[in-house]
């Protein structure tokens, strides 16, 4: 069975700068994708390649079967959100809905049902009448898709579909958009460069990096089994230590990062092999006395912030090593550590991450 | 003293600009309700103002002679009006039709193309603009540049007669008046956000459509300025007329001038003027008017 | 001289703000500023001198001249009304002297202080005088008449040789006109110089101030109306030098202005100017002295300088126009003198005519009807 949504070998060239670089994914029907990478990373413009405005350089798109290169914005099953919105600040909140549904020239009283419905599916019922400019910023991102949603695209493209709104409203805004998409069933393809709105929304993440497609898997996948150091880094919070591997001592690999460390790994590593390990800061347990775990050392309590549910704390280990160390607060913690000066750390070996190169 | 000097140029800045307004636009103006209300006499100045302060203190004895004259002899000042309005009105609509695409054009362009063309635009008026006209004539005169060429090239054999025809009035009006409708064009669609036209375009909508429904109402205030703008001066226009157009344009700032220099009446010259203000004004006052009321 | 009201949009910017600065000058009296010795503020028609004659007047006399210039009585009329031009010397034709002289804008001339005055020919200054109502309203400096310019080769090859280019029915005449109207016909914009006119073709006198003939005149206008190229005054010098017009109702200088420009191009057209049979009117451009000056010493020092027999004729030499200077006449080019166009044959002068200076009410009259011919309705 042919995917859904493919794209094969996209490249996008503007003069000698190689913005989209040889990207390939396919995509199911009813996924919700998010292309996360930081900006200029070339994802704004693969969303534009996919909406049409933009033509590839190379390499070719297609959708439920049809090949797009010669297809007009006007004429894809593709719509898209933009980050500003682009509202039509002179036509109502009904109106901007009922736009798409006009030009595909639908009968008045069919146009007319599709926007009360759509005004009900973003909760906007009764304000059909208002102009943009009167609208909160969440209500004019609801009016943005709705509109896009209204002719009911085989695909939809939010380009920073949060970024505009303040943090708590993009909390709330972000499960509102899982619910409208599986209510649906469209297929989304989300762009951000905020990786916890991709870890909340997709159902799949694709991270980007100067133009190139570096890891694409599930949310968690990414978070626990980043590919490489780009990824990892980007990704949530981590920790990197430069480590030497010695041998393989049962199911974990021994290694020397200023202190021995055991972790876990795949088996085409090899003694003497140079490698980064990464860890995550809730991975990590800091205490105030040694408690003979595996992975112990002790540490200098450099720094650390409150943040209310958790405090993280960053620490100095032997040889200088720097280790971020996240601990919820509802952790049957031993003691308190917050007022010490030095402690000890520790973390299972299967929590750690070894990326080589 | 830093703050006293700040309140001082909070006030500069608020008055000069009223004072400008008020000492080159408000007392003129009030200045030639004067003279509407004066009687003509010949003396120096060859009218009897009707608001004087002299020695006798303040007097202000207004007569309304004037604009019963106008009224007596109405069918004399309509026909001209008729033309001015006509003339204004397909000259505001002719530049209309030729700016819009360039304003397009302009605005699209890269940034710094735009300011070299922006400049291109206003070069015409460091030069006189009776100097342009001269040049227009060189260009359409039967023994012109245009006719000139098309002789030689063998697209005819007479001269076309450009000149003295509504092609070579209405082409002075463009040339002296695109500017005006051009710069408050550009100014409104510079600022159209392109992601609004991708938006429509994404929704279905082809070129024309994206032109009907979304370019041309972002575009109104500019479109509405820009009318406005040509609109106000062409309909007192007459030199374009009498330079390029032949003998059946007697347009009403003709009438004005012929109020003022041949019958010496500057009173009614003034009242003229002030009625001719007042249908050119009153019905854009009402328009901004309930405007405001719409949108409160 | 070109008498174009097309710079005048200038002139009634300037007046208005001279009436605004001079929000009540009648009851004020300005502060009498000290008479600066050696100045002289000049305001006269454009192209209507020699070239080296104020020059020569600086280097005599020590007198330092400002000269400007205007290209229409309109203009001058406009800021002598207004008061407080600063001139010390203009030029105004006779009627708008006589109007201007009504309005208090004049002063009298003191002829004993112009030696020269005794050079002028008394006939031209005493028709002069008549118009204006004084005869010490001031001096004639040039004089002229208003008649028909034309294209010699393009009537003939309309009207053929018996065209009737000794009538102001070449135009006047529409099936003249109709046949005129390819070539291009042009007309005056300037009632009082072509009403009158159109009144003698009729057959009415030229001076009458009665209404129904300013109207049969303005009929008769109208009747030709459509075989009009346009109705401007400025434009014709040049369209019938080069030939896009072939007849035209101009003042004299003018039309020889035209002749000139077209010899000078060598573009092949020949132009003629004629004094129509059935009679013209005469202007008189007069040297006058504005109530208000302040040089007036000067002022009349320039007007003798300007009298004299020699300065007198290098002008009419320069501008081609009739000059009110008699002793003049010997130094003056026999071509100019010679020409029945420039100074009038003795039979042509017993139907030269002057046109009396109108009231308010008779203004009124001549605007309407000429608004009415150029408006077409």
């Amino acid at each position: 069975m042919t995917p859904f949504i493919r794209i094969q070998n996209i490249s996008k060239k503007f003069g000698k700068l190689l913005a989209v670089d040889d990207v390939s994914f396919n995509l199911e029907r009813g996924e919700l994708f998010s292309l996360l990478g930081p900006s200029g990373c070339g994802k704004t413009t693969l969303l534009r390649m996919l909406a049409g405005f933009e033509k590839p350089s190379e390499g070719y798109i297609e959708i439920d079967g049809q090949n797009m290169a010669n297809v007009d914005p006007a004429d894809r099953p593709v719509n898209i959100m933009f980050q500003s919105y682009a509202l039509f600040p002179h036509m109502s909140v009904s109106n901007n809905i009922a736009y798409g549904l006009k030009r595909a020239s639908l009968p008045s009283d069919e146009i007319k049902a599709r926007v009360e419905e759509l005004l009900r599916l973003v909760h906007l019922s009764g304000m059909g009448a208002r102009k943009p400019s009167t609208l909160s910023g969440g209500q004019r991102q609801r009016v943005a898709l709705a509109r896009a949603l209204a002719r009911r695209p085989k695909l939809l493209l939010l380009d920073e579909p949060l970024a505009a709104l303040d943090k708590k409203l993009r909390s709330e805004t972000q499960f509102e958009l899982v619910n409208i998409q599986e209510q649906l069933g469209t297929t989304f393809i989300v762009v951000t460069h905020d990786q916890e709105e991709a870890m909340t929304l997709s159902t799949r993440i694709g991270v980007m990096d100067n133009g190139k497609l570096v890891q694409t898997a599930t949310p968690n996948e990414i978070y626990e089994k980043p590919e490489t150091r780009f990824v990892a880094d980007f990704v949530g919070d981590i920790s990197f230590l430069e480590a030497t591997v010695i041998e393989r001592t049962g199911k974990y690999w021994l290694m020397e990062a200023a202190t021995p460390i055991y972790a876990i790994g795949s088996s085409t590593l090899t003694s003497g092999m140079k490698v980064s390990l990464a860890i995550r800061p809730e991975k990590i347990t800091l205490t105030s006395q040694s408690t003979g775990h595996l992975n112990e050392f002790p540490v200098e309590i450099e720094d650390w912030a409150f943040y209310g549910a958790g405090t993280q704390y960053k620490v100095i280990g032997p040889d200088g090593i720097k280790l971020k160390v996240y601990q919820s607060h509802n952790q049957p913690s031993h003691a308190n550590p917050r007022h010490l000066e030095t402690g000890f750390v520790h973390f299972s070996p299967d929590a750690t991450i070894i990326l080589e190169g | 003293m830093h703050s006293l000097l700040q309140k001082f140029g909070r006030l500069l800045v608020i008055w000069l600009p009223l004072g400008w307004l008020g000492i080159f636009f408000m007392l003129p103006l009030v200045e030639m309700v004067n003279v509407s209300l004066s009687e003509a006499r010949r003396a120096v100045p060859p009218y009897n103002p009707a608001f004087q302060i002299g020695k006798d203190g303040i007097s202000f004895q207004p007569v309304v002679d004037n604009y019963l004259l106008i009224y007596e002899y109405w069918e004399d000042y309509l026909w001209p009006a008729v033309n001015s309005v006509r003339l204004a009105f397909f000259s505001t609509l002719y530049c209309l039709l030729f700016a819009y695409p360039m304003a397009w054009w302009i605005a699209r362009s890269n940034k710094s193309l735009q300011h070299i063309l922006l400049v291109l635009i206003l070069m015409p008026f460091w030069t006189s603009s009776l100097l342009r006209m001269y040049a227009l004539i060189g260009l359409l005169n039967p023994n012109g540049v245009i006719n000139d060429f098309l002789i030689w090239a063998g697209i005819t054999v007479t001269p076309i007669q450009m000149m003295q025809t509504d092609f070579s009035i209405y082409s002075g009006m463009i040339l002296t008046y695109l500017p005006l409708m051009i710069l408050p064009l550009y100014a409104s669609l510079v600022r159209l956000d392109n992601s609004v036209l991708e938006a429509a375009a994404d929704l279905g909508a082809k070129n024309w459509d994206i032109f009907r429904t979304i370019i041309l109402p972002l575009s109104m205030p500019g479109v509405i300025a820009g009318c406005l703008l040509v609109f106000i001066p062409a309909v007192g226009e007459f030199v374009i007329p009498a330079l390029l157009g032949g003998p059946e344009q007697l347009m009403l700032g003709k009438v004005i001038w012929t109020e003022f220099f041949r019958n010496r009446d500057w009173p009614v010259a003034a009242a003229i003027a002030i009625i001719l203000i007042a249908i050119i004004i009153l019905p854009i006052v009402y328009a901004r008017y309930q405007d405001k009321e719409s949108i409160s | 001289m070109e008498r174009s009201n097309l710079f005048l949009i200038t002139g009634v910017i300037a007046a208005g703000l001279v009436v605004f600065f001079n929000f009540d000058t009648s009851n004020t009296q300005k502060s009498q500023v000290a008479e600066i010795e050696g100045e002289l503020n000049i305001y006269n028609w454009s192209d209507y001198i020699a070239e080296d004659t104020i020059a020569n007047f600086e280097a005599e006399t020590g007198v330092r001249v400002t000269y400007d210039l205007y290209d229409s009585n309109e203009v001058l009329e406009a800021k002598m009304l207004a008061g407080s031009s600063g001139y010390d010397l203009v030029v105004p034709t006779a009627d708008f002297l006589a109007r201007g002289r009504e309005a208090g804008a004049y002063q009298d001339m003191d002829l004993s202080k112009i030696p020269n005055a005794s050079n002028q020919d008394p006939e031209i200054q005493d028709q002069a005088n008549k118009m204006v109502g004084s005869a010490s309203a001031g001096l004639v400096y040039m004089w002229g008449s208003t008649g028909i310019a034309y294209n010699e080769a393009m009537i003939a090859e309309r009207l053929g040789d018996d065209a009737p280019t000794d009538s102001w029915s070449l135009i006047l005449n529409p099936e003249n006109a109709a046949k005129l109207e390819d070539c291009g016909i042009a007309i005056l914009d300037a009632p009082t110089d072509v009403l009158p006119n159109v009144m003698t073709y009729l057959g009415y006198p030229g001076t009458s101030t009665d209404k129904a003939h300013f109207e049969a005149a303005g009929d008769a206008l109208s009747a030709i109306r459509p075989y009009l190229r346009y109705i401007n005054s400025s434009q014709s010098i040049n369209d019938i030098a080069n030939g896009d017009i072939c007849a035209a109702i101009m003042w004299s200088g003018d039309a020889f202005q035209a002749a000139y420009r077209a010899e000078d191009a060598e573009n092949g057209h020949v132009i003629d100017y004629y004094i129509p049979d059935e009679g013209t009117n005469l202007w008189f451009d007069v040297m006058a002295i504005p109530a208000d000056a302040k040089n007036i010493d000067n002022a009349y020092k320039f007007v003798d300088y300007m009298m004299r027999a020699d300065v007198a004729a290098e002008n009419v030499n320069y501008v081609w126009y009739a000059s009110g200077n008699k002793a003049a006449k010997p130094d003056i080019d026999p071509d100019i003198l010679s020409h029945p166009g420039i100074y009038p044959t003795e039979k042509a002068k017993e139907k030269l005519f002057v046109t009396p200076v109108y009231d308010a009410k008779t203004d009124r009259i001549v605007t309407r009807v000429w608004n009415r011919f150029s408006a077409g309705n």
